[in-house]
């Protein structure tokens, strides 16, 4: 699983996250808005899950380890 | 420009803003068919009249938005939010071109007749807004960039297992990347995370050429442009009148004997240096500084002149056209006035009039000529039937420059509803007073304040909807726009009903920023404490947001505001909302004044600024530390001798101080002068050239003997 909820409140994408990824972020984030994510080890992010990050705008937390997502992606969404 | 065409312009224009209008109308009350018919007929009319002037596009984009309306008329599709978007993009492009004709009197080239909404919009006919708009918003990487790119991926791009940020991210030469939603996000619970809802913009240092490539095979719309206009140049290109000065100080060089060479480089260094300084070229002006301390070291001129050469070389070809080309787009914008005729045949009237005078006058000379002793009383009348007439001439002139405020406020409801939209905070736009009228300088120059104001209220002033909700508020926030007239000031307000100024924090940022000692930060009464959000340098975000932080902060409206004698006020009550006022003269051009004499030469003073003038003995101003200081009615405040802050040699006054007691954003000075003069109602000339934006200075006028009167901006002078 590349998108998990992990304890203490927070969602975290892990790895290479496909576009199926985008559904099981957003039912975590609706079953709890409150929720942090974690994207602190995302390595690639669909564009349907950033999507959702923009969409739904919760607290972040990075930046991520991959450069282009780090210098483009979370500028973009911020 | 055809006079046939300047008509259409005329009119396209005011039927662009009476659809928009509509369309903004529609989206609160989509069922208002009286409202529908208004804005189908508009959209009819603006097809018919670009069919006359054979502008296809034009025809087919407002033929697009027409369709739209059609089918909500005829009751088959409800009018959607979207619907509304859409019919806005297509009058956004016909007030495009509308601009563009105005500009080059001929009709733009675009592909005639394409269907609209294409986002690769032909560069041909000018740069598209989003390109504007993307460069506006990332200057630092504009500087480098080549090409712009949009992308818009289609709704279904996802299912046909596409990645279009992925895409987008892999350019070569990526700078710069904006991801915006197509359509506002709405509750994250109907959010269709499989349909792609986005626009992606970017800026790339590679060639427009070479990213094709990259970007085929998609499913969407694309449009790569070339960047022809480079945004940081032609924001400092130089003014003709500059250019004109560094030619002089380059041929300047070339001048005179040995003996004066250290003069000559470091006036012709300093002159060109200041200039540049000026134009807002701080780089530019400390190269020719540079060169000019290495020409005096080297004792040979070559170096300075060769820098100077250099700077005109690199100005000439591009942006000298450039600045010329705003010249003329801003001459042209200005010609056209809409005058109600019987004005016009007021002041015809008024010209017969003085032509009658003007003859009695001649008469009158004749006589003094031959020795008539009636003469004098006869100039006397004369000369009051004059002064009467010219009034007359002076009201109607100033009359037909007359604007009502909506020309300006009549953009605000579109910017509003952007905004709430990209912040996703639901915004309730209410403008009062639209009919206010203004002089068209004050109307034309408010957009700009007007506009930062309602950031800064939707961005920082309004909460979020879940705050606002959790404090007991409507989730929807109110922000006001109200405009009013007293006696000869026009009095403008925006206030919302969001979270109020923490001025704690003011205090804070503003000691962080060492706007203020930690001395004052407590001291300072909470109306002072509120000001500092106008100091120059004092922004609250931590933040820079799309939206506001665009590097103007308060202290740019409150600048703009002075410029034309107006003034900035503020009111915040923490957690029910701000409201900023703008209190501006009716009209720019009738200033009363007071002169006054300081060292043997006149000034004047804004009365509107005066409070008292008095004469007190010399030992009534005591001295705190160096500044002299004196109380007047229990107010203790600073004793500014004008003669000596604008450098002009004080006269000894032994017996007592001529002290003209002035006010400007709360603060107080009493400005001491050798002697008061008269009143004065002038007609004020702004700075202009190299001197526009001295600071102290308001304007000039030239006085009944030939002296040129320099009007004192009163709150330039206190800061």
């Amino acid at each position: 699983m590349t998108v998990r909820a992990a304890a203490g409140g927070h969602i975290e994408l892990v790895g290479a996250c496909p576009s199926a990824d985008a559904e099981s972020l957003l039912q975590l984030l609706l079953a709890d808005p409150g929720m942090t994510v974690d994207w602190r080890d995302c390595q690639t992010a669909h564009t349907a899950v950033v999507q959702v990050l923009m969409a739904v705008r919760p607290r972040l937390l990075g930046p991520p380890a991959d450069a282009r997502l780090k210098d483009w992606v979370a500028p973009a969404i911020a | 420009m055809n006079e046939f065409l300047q008509q259409f312009v005329i009119e396209s224009r005011e039927l662009v803003d009476a659809a928009g209008g509509g369309l903004l109308a529609l989206e609160q009350s989509p069922r208002d068919a009286e409202r529908l018919d208004e804005v189908f007929r508009a959209f009819h009319t603006l097809k018919g009249g670009a069919a006359i002037v054979e502008f296809a596009a034009m025809e087919a984009a407002m033929h697009a938005a027409e369709e739209v309306l059609a089918e909500a008329r005829a009751g088959r599709r409800p009018l959607t939010p979207a619907g509304i978007g859409q019919c806005l993009a297509h009058l956004d492009r016909a007030a495009g071109w509308l601009d563009a004709i105005e500009r080059s009197g001929e009709l733009p080239e675009v592909a005639g007749g394409q269907p609209v909404q294409a986002p690769s919009v032909p560069a041909e006919h000018g740069v598209p807004d989003w390109v504007t708009d993307l460069v506006d918003r990332n200057r630092v990487a504009a500087a480098r960039a080549l090409t712009a790119i949009r992308f818009v991926p289609g709704v279904d791009c996802f299912y046909q297992g596409e990645d279009p940020l992925q895409r987008m991210i892999s350019l070569p030469g990526l700078v710069a990347l904006e991801l915006t939603p197509r359509e506002s996000w709405g509750a994250p619970a109907t959010l269709d995370p499989f349909r792609c809802n986005l626009i992606l913009t970017a800026l790339s240092t590679a060639p427009a050429a070479d990213l094709h490539g990259h970007l085929q095979g998609h499913s969407g719309d694309c449009g790569i442009l070339p960047i022809t206009t480079r945004v940081e140049d032609s924001a400092g290109s130089l003014p003709p009148h500059v250019m004109g000065v560094i030619e002089a100080q380059r041929a300047f060089l070339g001048e005179g004997s040995p003996q004066s060479f250290a003069g000559r480089v470091g006036a012709a260094g300093t002159v060109a240096a200041n200039a540049l300084r000026f134009c807002g070229r701080p780089e530019s002006s400390e190269r020719i500084f540079r060169a000019t301390r290495q020409s005096l070291l080297a004792l040979s001129v070559q170096p300075l002149r060769d820098a100077l050469a250099q700077l005109l070389a690199d100005e000439t070809p591009a942006e000298a056209a450039a600045a010329a080309d705003s010249v003329r787009a801003t001459e042209s914008l200005a010609r056209t006035l809409r005058i109600d005729a019987d004005q016009v045949d007021a002041v015809v009237r008024l010209a017969g009039e003085l032509t009658v005078i003007n003859n009695a006058i001649g008469h009158v000379t004749r006589l003094v000529r031959a020795g008539d002793p009636s003469a004098a009383d006869l100039l006397k009348e004369r000369q009051a039937a004059l002064e009467h007439l010219v009034g007359e001439l002076r009201r109607s002139a100033l009359r037909m420059r007359v604007r009502p405020l909506r020309s300006v406020l009549q953009r605000f409801p579109r910017l509003v509803r952007e905004m709430s939209a990209n912040l996703r905070k639901p915004v309730k736009l209410v403008i009062v007073g639209e009919d206010t009228e203004a002089d068209k300088t004050i109307v034309e120059m408010l957009f700009e304040p007007l506009l930062h104001l309602v950031r800064n209220a939707i961005d920082h002033g309004v909460e979020d909807s879940g705050e606002r909700t959790a404090a007991g508020k409507l989730s929807t926030a109110t922000l006001r726009i109200r405009a009013e007239r007293s006696a000869d000031r026009v009095l403008i307000e925006v206030s919302d009903d969001g979270a109020g100024i923490d001025v704690a924090r003011v205090r804070n940022v503003a000691l962080q920023r060492g706007l203020i000692t930690e001395e004052q930060r407590l001291t300072l009464t909470e109306a002072e404490a509120l000001d500092l959000i106008f100091a120059p340098g004092f922004s609250t975000s931590t933040k820079v947001t799309e939206i506001s932080g665009r590097g103007v902060g308060m202290d740019a409206v409150r600048r703009a505001v002075e410029r034309v004698g107006g003034h900035v006020s503020i009111r915040t009550v923490a957690g029910s909302g701000t409201a900023v006022k703008l209190s501006l003269p009716f009209s720019v051009m009738l200033s009363h004044v007071m002169t006054v004499e300081a060292g043997g030469q006149m000034f004047g003073l804004p009365l509107e600024a005066i409070i008292e003038t008095t004469r007190v003995p010399q030992a009534a101003i005591s001295k705190v530390g160096a500044a002299p200081v004196i109380v007047l009615r229990d107010r203790a405040m600073p004793v500014i001798d004008l003669a000596k802050v604008l450098g002009v040699e004080p006269q000894a006054d032994v017996d007592g101080a001529t002290l003209v007691v002035a006010t400007a954003n709360g603060e107080c000075a009493a400005f001491q002068v050798d002697r008061i003069v008269e009143r004065l109602d002038l007609i004020l000339k702004p700075l202009e050239g190299l001197l526009a934006g001295t600071p102290g200075i308001m304007g000039t006028t030239l006085l009944g003997d030939g002296r040129v009167l320099l009007v004192l901006n009163i709150a330039e002078m206190l800061r």
